[in-house]
């Protein structure tokens, strides 16, 4: 559904994004990942028509998003980051505006606005002015505006920026039952958000793809998806350290400071195996360590997303060292 | 065409749903009223509508700016200029639609100084010819200085910026078809006056209508428009 092909864009002497490639599927939900400034909204404004990219090609549809761009946009629901509205208009006055802008009129206009105000829960401030609304129903009526053509792709950046604990929630539900039925590409920088409601995520940093797959998948597949963590007393850290090193059913060991005689380690089970707590276990019993504490730790996207930034950026320093 | 209408309509209504669209017509009728009482409305003086003419193309030239002023600035400043421009409509439409939208706003700002003229049929017998040609003059220049009004608000994000510019621009203009022709004196000086709104609607006041005038109050405003499309359309270039 949408394509990207080596997209590049360039402002002046700042790349903005360099060379991206990544294919979309009808019905999937992707959340794109990434700090500010790593080019993913004008990513996403060359996937809009909005910026033509200085390289590469991108297209929605089989649609190329430049040469064939009002056709583009047509398939398209959008919503901003801030969700820039008329704050003047009234709610109901405002989605009937935005589907004229789409070539909507007549019976087909009034049911396709009361359909966006149910879907998006704001039939009951359909009279009231926009500026008067809350943050939350302010990104509600933005969000039935992105929607009020029934779009095949719905392009959301930032939507839940702003918003308090109880909107938030509000919206990212809101979100997974809009999800359902159409392409959705979701930009954020709320991790939990994106990995309950997305399929794949993408993560960009430095204008670049650096990581894209299932959220299970890339944590697994980064190694940092299953850790042992083990609070042992020993009178030969180094021999046990060593101990432990040796399993097959571990990848790797990091050493923490821990409590008077009591130390800690992080230990990485190997992608593929089996779980490796009897064998420290037995390793532990084998030293004549004391253990005071062995479980099992699963790893999150944030913590995944962060060793993928810092990678990016350490990268960067040395190619620019 | 649905999405034109829409944006006309929308831009029309947007003057009435804040304060400015109220503030400016209150203003410009105001003016235009105790101007009238005081020099037309009065025994001996001739049953016409040549100085509410005079004083209305005086008053446009701050109207204009201010009419115009928000019509894609503010629509930089907030943000709302993109969920126009990812929407199927060409720039084209964005920028006529909010043209027409301002031009509405002046015609319905002109519409309750019918008046005058019906006060004028009551109390003397005036001729309406000069009168019916006055207001195409009027509206020709409401429609000039709108569409630079436009062009200068599509440059910039900042509103204030656009009414400076604009009326700026309206100076310079005044400054170059009069003080400046006569600097520069023949042959260029005719090249100048040719150039001056203000000379060409007199003529109207005086009920010719001069289609020579109408092609440029129509050319010019064309010209505007069509400037303010390739620089609305730049910024998808940038």
């Amino acid at each position: 559904m949408i394509e990207l092909q080596e997209v590049a864009k360039n402002f002046g002497a700042v790349q903005a994004v360099r060379g991206v490639s990544f294919t979309i599927g009808t019905g999937q939900v992707v959340g794109l990942l990434g700090p500010n400034g790593a080019g993913k909204t004008t990513t996403i404004r060359m996937i809009t028509g909005t910026l033509p990219p200085s390289r590469g090609r991108a297209t929605v549809d089989g649609l190329h998003t430049i040469d064939q761009s009002r056709r583009v946009r047509s398939l398209l629901g959008y919503l901003p980051e801030n969700a820039p509205l008329y704050g003047e208009m009234r709610v109901e006055s405002y989605l009937v505006y935005r589907a004229g802008l789409f070539g909507m009129s007549g019976r087909s206009r009034r049911d396709a606005v009361q359909q966006a105000m149910e879907r998006c829960r704001i039939a009951d401030v359909s009279r009231r002015r926009v500026g008067h609304l809350s943050k939350g129903y302010r990104q509600r009526v933005g969000l039935a505006a992105a929607l009020v053509h029934n779009p095949r792709v719905l392009i959301l950046d930032e939507p839940t920026t702003g918003l308090d604990p109880s909107q938030i929630a509000e919206t990212r539900s809101l979100i997974r039952d809009l999800a359902g039925d159409r392409t959705m590409l979701l930009v954020s920088h709320i991790l939990p958000e994106v990995q309950r409601t997305c399929d794949r995520i993408i993560i960009f940093a430095r204008g670049r793809v650096q990581a894209d797959g299932r959220p299970a998948e890339l944590i697994e597949g980064s190694g940092g998806g299953r850790r042992c963590v083990l609070e042992a007393r020993t009178e030969d850290v180094a021999a046990l350290t060593s101990r432990i090193k040796g399993l097959d059913s571990v990848s790797g060991t990091d050493l923490e400071e821990g409590d008077g005689a009591w130390r800690r380690w992080r230990i990485a089970a190997a992608p593929g195996s089996a779980d490796p707590r009897a064998a420290i276990g037995e390793a532990c019993l084998a030293s004549g360590a004391v253990v005071r504490e062995l479980r099992m730790e699963s790893s999150s996207l944030e913590e995944f997303y962060i060793r993928t930034i810092e990678a990016a950026d350490r990268r960067e320093s040395e190619a620019s060292a | 065409m649905t999405a034109l209408l829409s944006i006309t309509r929308r831009e029309w209504a947007a003057y009435f749903r804040t304060s400015i669209g109220w503030v400016v017509i209150a203003l410009y009728l105001l003016l235009c009223g105790i101007w009238m009482s005081a020099s037309t409305i009065r025994p001996g003086e001739p049953a016409t509508l040549r100085i509410f003419f005079t004083m209305s193309q005086a008053l446009l030239l701050m109207v204009a700016p201010a009419i115009s002023m928000k019509l894609v600035s503010e629509e930089l400043r907030t943000g709302t200029i993109e969920p126009l421009m990812t929407s199927p409509v060409s720039d084209w439409h964005i920028i006529a639609g909010k043209y027409f939208g301002a031009v509405c706003f002046l015609l319905t700002m002109f519409a309750p100084t019918v008046l005058y003229a019906v006060l004028l049929e009551i109390i003397a017998e005036p001729d309406y010819g000069p009168i019916l040609s006055g207001y195409l003059g009027l509206f020709l220049l409401g429609m000039l200085y709108v569409s630079v009004g436009l062009l200068m608000s599509a440059f910039t994000e900042n509103q204030i910026v656009s009414f400076l510019g604009t009326l700026f621009f309206f100076l310079l203009l005044w400054f170059m078809t009069t003080q400046g022709a006569q600097y520069v004196g023949p042959p260029l000086d005719e090249r100048l006056y040719a150039l001056s709104p203000y000379t060409r609607i007199d003529d109207f006041a005086k009920g010719v209508i001069d289609t020579g005038h109408v092609v440029f109050f129509l050319a010019a405003s064309t010209w505007f428009v069509v400037a303010a499309v390739v620089v609305l359309e730049s910024r998808r270039w940038r």
